[in-house]
């Protein structure tokens, strides 16, 4: 098992150097630079030519760009991401601040359409050919056409203003900060992403059930004369689970790119709002670490889900 | 019927409704399975064997059914109609596994590749007999052992990848003698093994059958095997039983034109070397577009206009016979063809 | 299917089989499986109903999609303007008509975009391995690891808003998933023996992978074009809604949805949001279901 880890680590390290160099790449291809974006444009009128040259040279924005690169990437091992050229905040900082709301909610949508998905999927399956399956394979096919963010606005039209259940947007109410306090903020968002991602949940967990279903240890347990939810549930659903395992994991980067968007729609204060923030004024060194951050996750959550379906299937051997 | 009958198959037709069309895949199928005794079904790929094994057990799949005809299991003490009860009700699931046992033709796809050999075994064990969670993997411990599985307190934790082919197939007859069943049914247990390990297979096979005079029901397409195996016979084609007897009267006396193709098509061990092989003419028909009388009439040698409208009724080529199967075979010209 | 109704239907073959009404359809069983598959049909009326009535958009409203009228403003649907007017005064219903064509140019483009990229390097790739397919592999690799909207949001920074730079980026980001597609097809289509034989006339390589075995693999591509189509016209959408896709002057149903952003018209004006919204998710239903159904019915394991 151990090796295994390492080994996938150290695979993992040399592909995160060519994505931070290409994402690096990437912000060096924006227009402008930081200097551009630091001073108001009406004061730009007032500042002399040599003046924005200084200070282009402090910021080190004249080196060579493999010189930036390095100069980059090894702060960014030390542990120094650098400052938002909005607020002056170090990147860190930021990220810090924001994370645990993205985690919070991006958890919370994980669950529910983990749990919701490969139940009702589950359901689907046992039930195929029968109008429980038909229902939910035509919502599965709603669910998955319905933009995210106007699911989300639908929502607030009917939770937040027609029957004023909710409180509209953000993460707490000033002065009801504790978990259970902010709750009532969480439920709308958590559900509307939950929910988003429901349906490709459970369409995978359908076909994967019907597929263990339709195997022929199915017919050896039945003809064990053990009863049918055991055959079921016992011997269906568990080989069926391993691709639903996979599939989690793999719909990491689907769920950070969903939260992006209904973190905006809730004014929700976590990572993908602070990033879309920053793509709008061009604020390269946040959008440069979420970037790299994102991918880590992803990249990491690979592992895991290799770790995770060698545990689970006891054919996938480590070595 | 005979008095040691365990299973009898009468007149029994099974339906596959596929494609929007109706599959009539077993047509008037009888025969007895016997105490003891091994009836081997014999017949090219798609007459209609596995059909045969998985209605006894009623593991058809769902677009199957059983259309007429009568299953009769004559236990101990009760004698039951499986053909009326429901597939997977509470009186199905007792017989299966406790009285009548089946092995499969891969053991690689048979068993479940999560879970491990022993608890495939012990789930059997608990499921029929009141074993405590200790006893229960002691006998799957046994029954390892006695099926020839090295090390079987080691295997027994072990998953069925990580089982050669021939002992998985031993895992899983271990598994079906668990309960210690009146009947086996094995759907080609050896297609996919070498030979070697086919006879080791057969040989587990015979000594079970001697030691718990279980009756056997073998179904194979190699008349090898028969020749080896079966006290009884069972040949078919494209759904119907053509001709049924003893090994003996229907290897040294076949008396269908089909049985015959058969055995001229096949080494058959023993045989010696000088075997004048012949493949049998055409090809078998589309089951959606069957002959209208006998269905093998297309290809068969001895046909007369009768045997394009009609099938052939079950006639018995020797009466004489005693205790022993009857010799029974479905057609027109076979009293001619025995003088051939 | 419901035993009973199974045991129905049954007896209605067996009665039909025996008085012999019954032939083994000569029709191409993709085709039949396909006209048989409800849902699949529905799609396609749908999907046929938008795109027609988005191409003869000016045969059907007399508006202009552009049109500024500040007199009407916000006004309800009826009296002439059937799905009432925006913020500005322009007719709804024009827009959605006319910024469907852009939408659907979008989605239907790039997703054809990504397919010419995706498989004509997964199947020259996909036969011959070696560098060039390892190579492929890990670019593919490193841009999925990349949520999918933060890799387009930087790239539309970089290239600018535009109708253009949007399906350029759509196609840049979308061809990795079309070439692991079609790779897989090629893989298990090059362990057949009519391309050993093919190999063994010494027949080249490009002849072999696009001739020979590039067709066998046609159906997957086409459900995988459809499904991309859907996807891109969700993300267009998106994208407009994060105020980074196609300018805003243009009507595409993504900018038209934009607008609910302001609470007020969100709580005030449905009509500006919501039409729109239904035929987005409608079409890209109609899409789905078209896939699926194309899925199905290439689909040789799948009896019926
Ligand atoms: N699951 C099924 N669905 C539809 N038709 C089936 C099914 N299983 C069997 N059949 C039909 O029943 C007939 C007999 O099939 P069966 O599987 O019993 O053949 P077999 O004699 O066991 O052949 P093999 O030696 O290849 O195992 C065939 O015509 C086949 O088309
Ligand atoms: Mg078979």
């Amino acid at each position: 098992m151990i090796p295994f880890i390492i080994r996938k680590v150290l695979v993992l390290i040399p592909m995160l150097f060519v994505i931070s160099f290409l994402i690096f790449l990437g912000i060096e291809l924006m227009p402008g630079d930081a200097v551009d974006f630091m001073i108001p444009p009406d004061a730009l009128a007032t500042i002399s030519q040599a003046e924005l040259d200084v200070l282009r040279a402090e910021l080190g924005l004249d080196d060579p760009f493999l010189a930036r690169y390095g100069n980059w990437i090894g702060q960014v091992m030390k542990g120094d991401f650098g400052y938002s050229l909005q607020s002056g905040v170090s990147v860190r900082d930021l990220l810090a601040q924001k994370l645990p709301a993205t985690i919070e909610l991006s958890l919370a949508a994980l669950v529910i359409s983990t749990l919701l998905g490969s139940l009702l999927g589950v359901v689907s399956a046992l039930n195929k050919g029968r109008l429980g399956d038909h229902v939910l394979t035509v919502a599965g096919m709603i669910g998955v056409a319905i933009p995210q963010f106007l699911f989300g606005l639908v929502m607030i039209v009917l939770f937040v203003f027609q029957m004023e259940l909710l409180p509209v947007g953000g993460r707490m109410t000033p002065g009801n900060e504790a978990f259970f306090q902010r709750l009532d903020h969480l439920i709308l968002p958590a559900i509307v992403l939950g929910l988003s991602m429901t349906a490709g949940v459970m369409r995978y967990s359908r076909a994967s059930m019907l597929d263990s279903l339709s195997k022929e240890y199915i017919r050896t347990a039945r003809s064990k004369g053990i009863p049918e939810w055991r055959v079921n549930l016992i011997h269906g659903l568990r080989v069926a689970m391993t691709p639903v395992a996979v599939l989690i994991g793999f719909r990491l980067p689907i769920l950070i790119g969903g939260s992006v968007v209904i973190e905006q729609v809730f004014q929700w204060p976590g990572v993908g709002q602070m990033f879309v923030a920053a793509v709008r004024s061009q604020n390269t060194p946040v959008i440069m670490m979420v970037a790299f951050f994102s991918v880590s996750i992803v990249l990491t959550a690979s592992i895991l889900v290799d770790i995770a379906t060698a545990l689970l299937d006891p054919r996938v051997k480590l070595s | 019927m005979k008095q040691d009958t365990i299973v009898e198959v009468k007149d029994l037709c099974v339906n596959f409704y596929t494609n929007q069309r109706c599959n009539r895949a077993l047509r008037n199928v009888s025969f007895s399975i016997r105490k003891a005794r091994t009836l081997c079904i014999v017949g090219e790929s798609g007459c209609g064997k596995s059909v045969t094994a998985n209605s006894i057990m009623q593991l058809l799949p769902d677009l199957g059914r059983i259309e007429s005809g009568t299953i009769t299991y004559h236990g101990e003490d009760e004698t039951v109609h499986i053909e009326k009860l429901p597939r997977n009700g509470r009186k199905m699931r007792s017989l299966r596994g406790e009285h009548i046992a089946m092995i499969f033709q891969d053991p690689m796809t048979a068993l479940n590749p999560v879970f491990s050999v022993g608890y495939q075994i012990e789930e059997m064990i608990r499921e029929h007999l009141e074993l405590s969670r200790a006893r229960s993997s002691e006998h799957a411990v046994k029954l390892l052992r006695d099926m020839g599985v090295p090390l079987p307190e080691q295997r027994v934790k072990e998953f069925p990848h990580q089982y050669s082919g021939g002992m998985r197939q031993r895992a899983m007859i271990a598994m079906a003698m668990a309960c210690a069943p009146k009947v086996l049914i094995a759907d080609e247990p050896t297609t996919a093994l070498d030979v070697t390990i086919q006879a080791q297979i057969f040989e587990l096979m015979l000594a079970l059958k001697e030691e718990k005079q279980m009756a056997i029901l073998l179904i194979t397409h190699d008349m090898g095997v028969v020749a080896e195996m079966a006290d009884d016979v069972a040949v078919m084609y494209m759904g119907n039983i053509v001709e049924s007897g003893t090994a003996e009267q229907v290897m040294s006396s076949p008396s269908h034109p089909y049985t015959r193709a058969l055995l001229d098509s096949i080494p058959v061990l023993g045989r010696g070397k000088a075997q004048n092989l012949e493949p049998i003419r055409g090809t078998t028909p589309d089951p959606y577009n069957r002959p209208e009388g006998c269905q093998f009439e297309p290809r068969c040698d001895y046909a007369t206009e009768i045997c394009r409208h009609q099938m052939p009724p079950e006639e018995f080529v020797d009466t004489s016979a005693g205790d022993d199967t009857p010799h029974m075979v479905r057609c027109f010209n076979c009293k001619e063809l025995t003088h051939v | 299917m419901s035993s009973k109704s199974l045991q129905r239907k049954m007896d209605r073959l067996l009665t039909l089989e025996n008085q012999g009404k019954l032939r083994t359809s000569t029709m191409n069983r993709s085709v039949r499986k396909l006209s048989a598959n409800v849902l699949a049909l529905v799609g396609l009326a749908l999907f046929l109903l938008i795109l027609m009535s988005s191409l003869a958009a000016p045969l059907i409203s007399s508006y202009e999609p552009n049109a500024i009228d500040l007199k009407h403003r916000l006004s309800p649907p009826g009296e002439g303007h059937l799905l009432g007017t925006d913020q500005i005064g322009r007719d709804i219903f024009t827009r959605i008509l006319y910024g469907g064509r852009i939408s659907m140019f979008v989605g239907l483009g790039s997703a054809i975009g990504a397919a010419l990229i995706g498989v004509s390097l997964g199947t020259y790739a996909g036969y011959t391995r070696g560098v060039l397919d390892s190579a492929v592999m890990k670019l593919s690799e490193i841009m999925m690891s990349f949520p999918q909207i933060i890799l387009v949001s930087i790239l539309v920074t970089i290239a600018g808003q535009s109708l253009w730079n949007l399906i350029l980026i759509f196609i840049l980001t979308g061809w990795p998933s079309m070439y692991r597609m079609t790779r897989s097809q090629m893989l298990s289509i090059r362990e057949q023996e009519y391309i050993q034989a093919l190999q063994a006339f010494g027949i080249g390589s490009v002849t072999i992978s696009f001739k020979h075995m590039l067709p066998n693999a046609i159906g997957p591509i086409f459900v995988n074009i459809t499904l991309s189509t859907a996807m891109f016209i969700l993300q267009e959408a998106a994208l407009s809604f994060l105020g980074l896709g196609v300018p805003l002057e243009q009507a595409t149903w993504g900018n038209i949805l934009n607008v609910a952003q302001d609470l007020n018209i969100l709580r005030n004006a449905w009509w500006v949001w919501l039409p729109v919204g239904v035929v987005i998710t409608l079409f890209v239903m109609s899409v789905n279901f078209i896939g699926d159904g194309l899925r199905d019915a290439a689909d040789p394991t799948q009896v019926g």
